[in-house]
């Protein structure tokens, strides 16, 4: 039968991503950064709400919150695979709302105003049928995908703002974002790039070549040299893996200690990261989401008489909201003190706990 | 209707619930005032004798709740009259929404709790300011969670209500100590957190509360400590202070201080204020604002 049919692939296509998941979060599965990561999550949502069997917008977001939570648990550390199911969450109101005719805004948020305001306790139970919602959040999943696809362009576009000529940019590691911001402002500025290599991985030489091969001076230092090159860096800017609620970072080992530095001197630390990278959690939350990898990179696995010294390395380091200047992302410039404001705009804030 | 009367049903109603914040307490008496005013044959006119009430109230109980409670009344009421011109029908809508807001905010310290509880971890050591009955519900919260922690309370002179917290909390087997105003910064090398509950919040995301409070904020920052605030929406009022000399006399000193006192420089003011920038996040029944968020949300309701 073609529905049982529909049904059994849908799941299969499910397990199929959760086991990505799991192998994915050491960098070595086909799922690597979360620009990928978010797009699969978003193809995954899409062919669960054309293919699953859902009356109402209820439903539907019963069966989405439940894959989310599988999802999340698979791979705690990659929060955008969270953020993008929260974001569907967030479109299917909206157009549960809109079919409705309500006015969406002022039905969603809470705020003093509601409180005031509102007629009765009246709790939104998403149980009408609406014939034309599938096709209208599939379209919106769409748009999504679309706002994923160009976001790296989206950010690179405003690179000439913010990098001027002669100028010296420091970067940590490697992020696919800002490489691609620094190699736009390259088409026409004539810049110096310094990238801490940021052990044990070693990325930042990955960078430094990419750089180099469009033009770019680049010169690659040790992870110690950072606070001793700082005070000849006009700015800072790095990529992240999540941006928090509160505007702090959570990000590679050692972002920490180039923000301290930067403020120290008091350069500017500018972050690049896409929108589909914030997340609704609090740094104290939860100290689960930190990343924790072998240490053959630093102790390799033929020296035996050192046993339980080191038995594992943080990868992740969390940076506090006041170290950053500004963050650039595909909708533009932004304070950190204004991230709750985006926050609101792209999640609701029932979803926030999935 | 009569002033005395009300103050009076004020005054029971603090009494008889220890637990109500005089906030909800002032309210409750300004609906009161709606249900059995008869007078009153205009809008302008019925807005007339509830400022006069709630400036009689202001009066018998001088605290920022009191005045944030009686001005988010005075906006519910306008907000009502806008939709219904027409007196009777309006007073009818204003009581039933009324009666609807209430049990409301009743709801309002247990959600604060919940989303507080999450930020304390097992085996923090908590230090907190004076007694506040909303810090007293997250903590409660947190305990029944099965977490462990350590809680270190401020005396908080002169009316030493941190002892009242501390026996309150010593009822619920959580391990307190109290400490002395002065032993604030030797005690903060000692602590996790900070955890204080505010009479008023301010438009900068600032906060009033119990003398002590500012002195608390800055010796976390200078210890690198999160400072958190925990306090319900409708505390949210419309001042902005730039400093301390900006905050208006008539909160910083008790009821019968001002009535009985010439010359108030001499008194020792109640209260202090705390400015945004020492503050890391506030919980309230609106989720977890950073202090940017505060001003967001003052203004989505007055303006």
């Amino acid at each position: 039968m073609p529905g049982a049919d529909k049904e059994t692939d849908l799941t299969e296509r499910i397990e199929a991503f959760l086991a990505d998941l799991k192998r994915g979060g050491s960098g070595t599965g086909p799922l690597r950064g979360s620009g990928e990561m978010a797009r699969e999550t978003t193809y995954l949502l899409r062919r669960i709400t054309a293919q699953a069997r859902w009356s109402s917008a209820g439903d539907l977001m019963e069966i989405i919150r439940n894959e989310g939570r599988r999802m999340t648990a698979a791979q705690p550390s990659e929060t955008t695979v969270g953020n993008m199911v929260r974001r569907v969450l967030k479109i299917i109101r909206e157009e549960y709302a809109r079919s409705r005719g309500s006015s969406e805004e002022t039905e969603q948020q809470e705020s003093l105003h509601k409180l005031l305001t509102a007629g009765e306790l009246s709790e939104e139970n998403f149980r009408q049928h609406f014939v034309l919602l599938k096709a209208n959040v599939i379209e919106a999943i769409n748009e999504l995908l679309t706002e994923l696809d160009g976001t790296t362009d989206n950010i690179a576009m405003q690179a000439l703002e913010h990098i001027h000529s002669n100028e010296v940019i420091m970067t940590v590691g490697r992020s696919r974002t800002v490489e691609a911001f620094l190699k736009d402002a390259a088409r026409k500025r004539k810049f110096h790039v310094i990238v801490a290599e940021c052990a044990p991985f070693c990325q930042g030489h990955e960078m430094a070549t990419g750089l180099s091969k469009v033009g770019i001076e680049t010169t690659v230092i040790a992870d110690a040299a950072i606070f001793a090159v700082m005070s000849r860096v006009n700015k800072v800017i790095i990529g992240t893996q999540t941006v928090l609620a509160n505007g702090g970072l959570r990000a590679v080992n050692g972002t920490h200690s180039v923000a301290l530095a930067a403020r120290h001197h008091s350069t500017p630390l500018i972050i690049c990261a896409p929108m589909f990278k914030l997340s609704p959690q609090f740094p104290n939350e939860e100290d689960t989401f930190h990343k924790f990898v072998s240490p053959h990179e630093v102790l390799p696995f033929t020296i035996l008489c050192i046993l339980t010294f080191l038995s594992e390395l943080k990868v992740n380091s969390v940076s506090s909201p006041e170290l950053i200047t500004l963050f650039i992302s595909n909708i533009g410039g932004n304070a950190p003190s204004y991230i709750y404001r985006l926050m609101s705009e792209l999640y609701h804030p029932e979803d926030h706990k999935l | 209707m009569n002033l005395m009367k009300l103050v009076e049903y004020f005054r029971t109603q603090v009494r008889q619930d220890p637990e109500v914040p005089s906030a909800v307490a002032a309210i409750r008496t300004l609906l009161e005032f709606l249900k059995r005013d008869q007078t009153g044959e205009t809008i302008l006119g019925l807005r007339e004798n509830l400022t006069q009430t709630i400036r009689r109230l202001e009066e018998a109980d001088s605290s920022v709740a009191v005045s944030s409670g009686g001005e988010l009344f005075l906006r519910f009421i306008s907000l009502t009259s806008l939709e219904h011109p027409d007196l009777s029908q309006c007073k009818k809508v204003m009581v039933e929404r009324g009666e609807l807001f209430l049990k409301k905010i009743s709801l309002s310290r247990s959600k604060v709790a919940k989303l507080c509880h999450t930020f304390i971890k097992d085996g923090a050591k908590i230090l907190t300011h004076s007694s506040s009955r909303v810090v007293l519900k997250v903590l409660e919260s947190a305990a029944a969670d099965k977490k462990r922690f350590t809680v270190y309370v401020t005396e908080s002179q002169p009316d030493s209500a941190g002892r009242q917290m501390a026996d309150k909390l010593q009822n619920l087997n959580i391990p307190v100590t109290v400490v002395l105003d002065a032993a604030v910064g030797y005690i903060m090398e000692k602590v996790d957190l900070v955890i204080v509950g505010a009479e008023g919040v301010v438009e900068s995301g600032g906060i009033i509360n119990k003398i002590g409070t500012y002195q608390l904020a800055v010796c976390s920052k200078a210890h690198n400590k999160p400072f958190y605030v925990v306090a319900e929406s409708f505390k949210f009022v419309r001042l902005y202070p730039l400093n301390q000399q900006d905050v208006p006399e008539r909160f910083k000193y008790k009821a019968d201080t001002l009535k009985a006192v010439e010359d108030l420089a001499e008194e020792h003011p109640m209260i202090d204020y705390t400015p945004p920038s020492l503050i890391t996040l506030l919980f309230t029944d609106l989720g977890v604002l950073t202090p940017s968020a505060v001003s967001d949300e003052l203004i989505k309701l007055y303006l």
